[in-house]
């Protein structure tokens, strides 16, 4: 009965007693006083603790029928307040937990005034809690062994976990008695990637319990990289495995509103598999509803982020940190109106608000306009509805036959998007807080998709230091183009309603037609020409404004027309080589300009352009495509991208983000800067190597060299990907080029096991046609050979870290019906692929054999052949 | 009292005739209409005569019949009756409103009639009295601003719209309508900005409460501080503005459609053709003209919205699928500002959104592109005065347009790409309907399209030296805007040169006849400079470097209408006479494309001379400009890039009030005629209730 109150007490920093650890003693002792005050929840647990493992296994599948049920327990876990449940769920993780996030609460408590951040993990601050009575550790390691060597079915699980827990912070001065799975478990090594495989494979509850508990202490991004497994898991492995996941989950959500939205479209997607009855009482459903419906939001003031966050964040608005400093500042009398915990309500104007003041207008209730909303913001909707008003649009966008109605429709759709931005949301893909305050909508466009639409947009954030707590900037109407120059200009937003109203009520002969064009428009313009061009020819920027100011000196300037012509031909050599504008392929042109490029011009047009955290961001929008293959595709490429980084081979590839929204929508993060080898061999009309030389220059240059190593580099990357994960439907219009030369390969529609049904074309390892060897240099040259060495080194470098590739695949393979599983040999086959067996020597001989081989193979040609006749791709 | 109902006899001739029994609420106008206090002996009178259904012709005529003595005598009795009818607005008793409403239109239209010359104070004293006016004008204007913006039927909001157009339109000149000052006080601003911008409201009411506002703008614009335009020209809220954009863009669609149905018709066959042209003299025109005329207040909105408020620019933009758009669906904005994006689910309500439906032969369209198809229409015939107007306040929009820089933006947005299929009008050398096929371009290429069409199609006798001048400064203003921003817009230039160089050969060989009444060097002026732009600033803004020369070709090509052009003002500017000064003018602006072809004709003839070739081809005559460029020098002219903006106040002030009124007028004829088919609504809305 003691058990629990005995577990917590460790945890106290303030407790004295290292002898109250001894487990078997049910003698209620001076400590657990100390220990109820801090948490009145301690009478709870100590009930289903008396009992052993079994009874909570079977009592387990009770609750998770109930509708409710899940969510109570939860509330539990986190609060600590005491709130007794009539359904004890799995009490064992949810005891071990609720010890676990009580330590990170005290910590709260006490170190609350530090500067310490939100995603500091528990841990780190409870170890420096748990150092001082070191002591404690001898006796908890003690129990720890016997739970983890005897492994007696009796002993109860929370002990061994909590105690191993705080046992592990340690110094241990016995670790001879320790098994050695709880000292891997402790070792530094121990990180995330074997905290998911010993998840998996383990059969045994209490290592996953224990795991489970383990995640808290994890660096948040590094358990985010996982959460597609961790989620997999939790739908389709068993009871264990899910009670252990689980409350780390529910505390995340909890946290964070992104891990929320994150955590229920996966579970979503990864359901979709089940039969569609037993997916509706699964418990990734009810996990997903749990999510959705709210409930797992940080209560009030006692939530453990909270208040910390608020009170480094709400002063920082108005004064103390830069950056807020900065937004408020300039936005001047805006935000003071604006209520802070205003969400994505439009800031009603100034001048409207003056005005039916200042008129004698009695309107209040009446007017929708005047009155304000100022109820507790909805934590998800926002954001949900965001996605959810992308996906509509891509499902109407399929509906319209032609290229030219779809951009048309599509820049229309998201006009009427950009009314009600700026507003609590964020592109989930982005790498920074931020809120959405614009969608350029004239700058979308539809990609190339036979049936489907995907298109990309791009997105005005304002950077900002926590999407959740954030104020919304303000919204500033799209005529007010403030241009890039005019931070000056700003503070008379406000003044000029002021002044509008107040000339309005007092003076007499007032010109209206004047204040109604206040701004000139045309003279402003004269005033900032653009930059861009002038640098190469000064002197008609001079005409240009000098046919102003020449009014004065009588001397009548002479041009000559020949110098009007140069310039003008010099001029249009001058732009940049772009695409031209097809309506068959509105993107060719969008994706060719250079981001930079693109950014500045989106900023000059944009009436946020002005502001300080502005940041241009861009997303492809996929409706009707199920992307959790490309998902799997990602962390396989990240993770290999780590493996290369850390064994320092320079392979180059660039993994893009994967945002999965269900199992058939989704969103992606472009690769910026890039066009497909297929619009670049359509639009130059030019050979790979014929137009690398025309972006980059002749063949000795520096900019051709850096160009074509990173051509090479990024070659041996992909060629590499594409054989170890069998990556199919190569043809041109999937394989990128960005502006610094890599190559980029994109869609992974078709890896591992499935392959399009297209007659066994590209039976080749990989894609490699005599063109790419060209810009290579030719077969046999140095770079070819670097080529060769560097896809050597990859794959050496791979094998040694195989299982944590294997692993990624081998997790999501269950209960999923996604075609890159199809089959039985999966992951034997993925595990053949590096080639365990082989020496060195005998991989060179292989990568010398599929370079030949790609290099020979007359199925790429085909399958070019192919696509060019079924699909137009070049 | 006998001489009292022999007149009204007379005025109602239908009934004179059978004498009929009088209806109890022609007894109790009667009573009103005595001298004494009608509640004097039925303290109840006031009640039960807003329940009675209301006779307007006899109201109003009563009230017309009424001479000046009668006046002072009844004058209470008008008081006591207009203010009561304000008491029964606020009854929960709907009939009573609809009654009042009415009744308080009538009061209104049979006081006017009746004081046609009287000024205002008078009306105002003899239906409020001068003590009371201001109260009871508060009231009316507060219970009717309740009324418009509260849960209540729709049929009595627009009755409420339907007396404010009645009341603001009950004299010819809306300036002298004294009662508007009581409005002006009171605004009802805002009430009109939520009706446009609810969905629902805005598909019944929008169009008269568009008008009603655009009328009300209208009153005293230039005299006094009218505070609507103050108000107008700062509303920011989107879906008011959208809401007004969806209405102006909804009638002038419909206009479109009626019109294209009509064209359509007509090409029906040659029977058909021939039996619509009868048909046309006596009804089809009256009718076509009424259309337009209905428009014209539209239009006026339109013009307010553009030229006051510079946040409508973005409204002109905002796409939408082009359809007609039914009374459920004039809605862009799926949600009201202030819900936040949660509570209506967008997507739910976009994709069952009735507005934006998934018809893939659907165009996308903007309020713009169906103003420019409107402004095509209208523009091909202006010899009718409706449409002259319409024409003229179709350019003055273009004009403000051109130069607001945001519209500049998306009109030369690259990304936002349209098919404008304007509206051409027959003609013997071109044939109909030749270029359906128009490519997806950026909108100003349809602006200037529409300019050239209209430069092309307007050299006659009757000639609109007005719009003419409008629509060569909208050129301008546009190509200045492409100068600045160093736009390079890919359109065909040449047709805009050929069509000016065109203009040119008109004015000339019609100068005796226009110098008449036109001072046609203004406009030669325009025409040459926009010819000097291209010459000095083509490197800026010119797509590509062959445009170039063939700026150069055209010129040479044309240069005899240049020579007799500046013949001709030399001419002119060395006698004396009015036009020395501005011929003098244009003697100046030539000298560059003089330069230029007296530059490169020798240099052709010579070409043309060594080689043996009689006619040079155009190929020849390019290649001979282009390396022929060095030797020539030009003289930079000054403020070709400057333009005056367009400002309403001196020029245009006769235009629009000229303009109102008409509008007044066409309002108040179909106001009317509305008012009381309302009579059959409300009939059916009081058995309900």
């Amino acid at each position: 009965m003691g058990d629990a109150e005995l577990e917590l007490s460790p945890s106290h920093p303030e407790e004295p007693e290292p002898q109250q650890q001894s487990p078997p003693s049910p003698t209620p002792s001076p400590s657990p006083s100390i220990s109820i005050t801090s948490s009145p929840s301690l009478s709870l647990p100590s009930t289903p603790s008396s009992g052993p493992h079994h009874p909570s296994q079977r009592r387990s599948p009770s609750p998770s029928e109930g509708p409710g049920a899940s969510s109570p327990p939860l509330d539990v876990i986190s609060e600590g307040t005491g709130e007794l449940t009539l359904v004890i769920d799995p009490e064992v993780a949810k005891r071990a937990c609720q010890e676990v996030l009580l330590k990170v609460k005290q910590q709260h408590v006490v170190e609350e005034e530090g500067s310490e951040e939100n995603d500091d993990s528990p841990t780190i601050t409870t170890t420096e809690h748990g150092l001082p009575n070191g002591d404690l550790g001898s006796h908890g390691s003690g129990v720890a062994v016997k739970g983890g060597v005897v492994k007696s079915p009796g002993i109860r699980e929370e002990d061994d976990t909590s105690l191993a827990k705080n046992a592990r912070r340690r110094q241990r001065p016995n670790p001879s008695k320790q098994s050695w799975l709880l000292r891997l478990f402790e070792s530094k090594l121990f990180d995330v990637s074997m905290a998911i495989s010993y998840l998996h494979n383990s059969k045994e509850p209490g290592v996953q319990a224990y795991i489970g508990n383990r995640l808290f202490s994890f660096r948040h991004d590094d358990v985010d990289f996982y959460l597609p497994q961790l989620l997999n898991m939790y739908v389709h492995m068993d009871e264990d495995v899910g009670d252990a996941i689980k409350p780390y989950v529910v505390h995340r959500c909890r946290q964070s509103i992104s891990f929320s939205l994150q955590c229920a479209w996966l579970l979503g997607a990864y359901s979709s598999d089940m039969h569609i009855s037993t997916q509706r009482h699964s418990r990734g459903t009810k996990l997903r509803k749990l999510i959705l419906s709210d409930e797992l939001k940080p209560t009030g003031a006692r939530a453990r982020r909270d208040p910390p966050t608020l009170s480094l964040f709400c002063p920082s608005a108005g004064t103390v940190t830069p950056l807020h400093g900065a937004v408020a500042g300039g936005l001047g009398g805006e935000h003071s109106l604006s209520p802070s915990k205003r969400t994505h309500q439009r800031s009603k104007s100034d001048a409207t608000v003056s005005v039916s003041l200042s008129s004698n207008l009695k309107r209040t209730a009446s007017n929708p306009k005047v009155e304000s909303n100022q109820e507790e913001p909805v934590r998800l909707t926002p954001q949900r509805e965001f996605i959810k008003s992308l996906m509509g649009i891509g499902k109407r966008l399929a509906t319209l036959p032609t290229k030219e109605q779809k951009t048309q429709r599509l820049i229309s759709e998201l006009s009427l998007l950009n009314h009600k931005l700026p507003a609590r949301v964020w592109l989930p893909t982005a790498p920074f807080d931020h809120h959405v305050v614009r969608v350029p909508h004239s700058q979308a466009v539809v990609l190339n998709s036979k049936d489907k639409a995907p298109y990309l947009i791009y997105a005005e954030v304002l950077e900002c230091e926590n999407y959740e707590t954030s104020i919304i900037p303000a919204r500033i109407p799209e005529t007010r183009i403030r241009s890039t120059r005019s931070v000056e200009n700003l503070p008379d937003c406000g003044i000029t309603a002021e002044q509008r109203a107040g000339s309005f009520s007092v003076v007499p002969n007032y010109d209206n037609d004047d204040e109604a064009w206040s701004v000139d428009d045309m003279g402003e313009l004269q005033v900032e020409l653009p930059d861009v061009h002038t640098n190469s020819c000064d002197n008609i920027s001079q005409f240009s404004v000098d046919s102003i100011t020449s009014l004065e000196n009588k001397e009548p300037v002479f041009i000559a027309a020949g110098d009007i012509r140069r310039r003008l031909s010099e001029q249009l050599a001058h732009t940049p080589t772009t695409f031209k504008r097809d309506p068959e392929d509105p993107s060719a042109v969008a994706l060719k300009e250079p981001w930079q490029e693109k950014a500045r011009r989106i900023r000059e047009g944009s009436p946020y352009g002005h502001l300080p955290h502005w940041r241009l961001l861009s997303v492809i929008v996929k409706c009707g495509d199920d992307l959790r293959q490309e998902l799997l595709a990602y962390q396989v490429l990240q993770q290999l991208q780590c493996v290369w980084e850390m064994e320092r081979v320079p392979l180059w590839i660039k993994p893009y983000k994967i945002l999965v929204l269900s199992s058939d929508s989704g969103m992606i993060e472009p690769v910026v800067n890039a066009v497909s080898i297929h619009q670049v061999k359509k639009h130059s009309q030019l050979s790979l190597l014929d137009y690398f030389l025309q972006e980059h220059g002749s063949p000795t240059t520096e900019a051709f060299l850096s160009a074509q190593r990173n051509f090479v580099q990024s070659c041996a990357g992909y060629s590499l990907i594409c054989y170890l994960l069998q990556v199919k439907d190569r043809h041109n219009g999937n394989i990128l080029l960005d502006a610094e030369g890599h190559i980029i390969h994109i869609d992974f529609g078709f890896i591992l096991s499935s392959s399009p049904k297209n007659l066994g074309f590209e039976t080749s390892a990989f894609k490699l046609t005599s063109e790419f060897v060209d810009v290579m240099g030719g077969q046999d040259r140095d770079m070819f050979n670097y080529y060769k060495m560097l896809m050597l080194q990859g794959l050496i470098a791979a094998r040694k870290h195989m299982d944590k590739v294997i692993q990624i695949v081998e997790i999501m393979q269950q209960g999923s019906h996604l075609p890159c599983f199809h089959g039985s040999g999966t992951i034997r086959g993925l595990k053949e692929r590096f080639h365990m067996s082989l020496t060195e020597e005998q991989l060179q001989v292989l990568v010398e054999q599929m370079v030949e081989g790609s290099m020979r193979s007359i199925t790429t040609k085909l399958y070019d052949g192919f696509q060019y006749f079924t699909n137009g791709i070049m | 009292m006998s001489q009292v109902e022999k007149k009204v006899g007379l005025l109602r001739r239908s009934s004179s005739s059978k004498k009929p029994l009088k209806e109890k609420v022609v007894l109790m106008y009667d009573e009103i209409f005595a001298k004494e206090d009608p509640s004097k002996h039925n303290p109840r009178f006031w009640d039960e005569l807003f329940l009675m259904k209301v006779n307007l012709e006899y109201l109003e005529s009563k009230l017309e019949s009424v001479d000046g003595e009668e006046v002072q005598r009844i004058q209470d009795n008008i008081n006591s009756l207009f203010h009561h009818c304000v008491q029964a607005l606020g009854e929960e008793h709907q009939i009573k409103v609809v009654n009042a409403l009415q009744t308080l239109c009538a009061l209104f239209r049979g006081v006017h009639q009746k004081n046609k010359s009287a000024s205002g104070f008078d009306i105002i004293n003899m239906l409020m009295g001068f003590d009371k006016a201001e109260l009871r004008m508060k009231d009316l204007m507060e219970r009717l601003d309740s009324l418009l913006c509260g849960d209540g039927s729709e049929s009595l909001k627009s009755l409420c719209l339907k007396l404010l157009l009645c009341l603001v339109t009950v004299t010819d000149n809306i300036s002298q309508n004294t009662i508007l000052e009581y409005v002006m006080i009171n605004s009802i601003f805002e009430a009109i900005l939520q009706i446009l911008s609810d969905v629902s409201s805005r598909g019944q009411h929008g169009y008269d409460a568009v008008v009603l506002l655009a009328l009300l703008v209208n009153y005293r614009k230039y005299e006094s501080v009218n505070p609507y335009i103050v108000k107008l020209s700062i509303v920011d809220d989107e879906p008011t503005l959208d809401g007004m954009g969806m209405v102006v863009h909804h009638a002038l669609t419909e206009y479109n459609r009626q019109y294209k149905a009509k064209e359509e018709e007509s090409q029906g066959g040659f029977f058909s053709t021939l039996t619509t042209m009868v048909g046309n003299m006596f009804i089809a025109d009256a009718d076509e003209k009424l259309s337009v005329q209905t428009n014209e207040a539209i239009l006026l909105a339109l013009y307010e919205a553009v030229h006051l408020n510079r946040n409508f620019i973005t409204v002109l933009a905002q796409s939408h699928p082009e359809i007609d758009m039914g009374v459920t669906s004039t809605s862009p904005t799926p949600t009201t500002p202030t819900t936040p994006l949660g509570t209506t689910p967008p997507s739910l309500d976009a994709m069952n959104n009735p507005e934006l439906p998934l018809d893939p032969n659907l165009q996308t369209s903007n309020l713009l592109i169906t103003f420019l198809k409107y402004a095509s229409i209208v523009m091909q015939d202006t010899k009718d005065e409706h449409r002259l107007n319409s024409a003229r306040l179709c350019l003055i929009i273009l004009t403000c347009i051109a130069e607001d820089q945001y519209a500049d933006a998306f009109l030369h947005d690259d990304n936002m790409n349209f098919r404008v299929n304007l509206h051409k009008m027959p003609m013997r050398h071109r044939k109909k309907g030749v270029d359906r096929n128009i490519p997806c371009r950026p909108l100003v290429c349809a602006v200037l399209d529409l300019m050239v069409e209209f430069i092309v199609t307007h050299m006659m006798k009757e000639f609109p030296m007005d719009l003419y001048m409008r629509c060569v400064q909208i050129i301008h203003k546009l190509i200045c805007y492409q100068k600045k921003c160093r736009i390079r817009l890919h359109y065909t230039w040449r047709e805009l040169w050929s069509a000016l160089i065109n203009l040119l050969k008109f004015l000339l060989s019609n100068e005796t006849l226009l110098l008449a009444k036109h001072n046609i060097f203004h406009l030669a002026l325009l025409v040459v400079n926009l010819f000097n732009m291209f010459i000095t600033y083509g490197d800026t803004f010119l797509p590509t470097s062959n445009s170039y020369d063939e700026l150069y070709y055209e010129v040479v090509r044309m240069h005899q209408v240049f020579d007799n052009l500046y013949c001709m003002v030399l001419r002119v500017s060395t006698n004396t006479g009015q036009w020395k000064e501005p011929a003098s003018k244009v003697t100046h602006s030539l000298v560059n494309v003089r330069a230029i072809i007296n530059h490169f004709n020798p240099k052709i003839e010579s070409y043309a001379a060594v080689n043996h070739i009689s006619q040079l081809s155009e190929e020849q005559v390019l290649e001979v400009v282009r390396t022929n460029y060095d030797t020539l020098t030009l003289k930079l002219q000054d403020g070709l890039d400057q333009f005056e903006r367009y400002s309403e106040q001196p020029k245009e002030a006769a235009f629009f009030k000229e303009l109102v009124r008409s509008i007044s007028l066409n309002v108040r004829k179909n106001v009317s005629l509305n008012t009381m088919s309302q009579d059959l609504l409300l009939k059916e809305f009081s058995t309900i209730s």
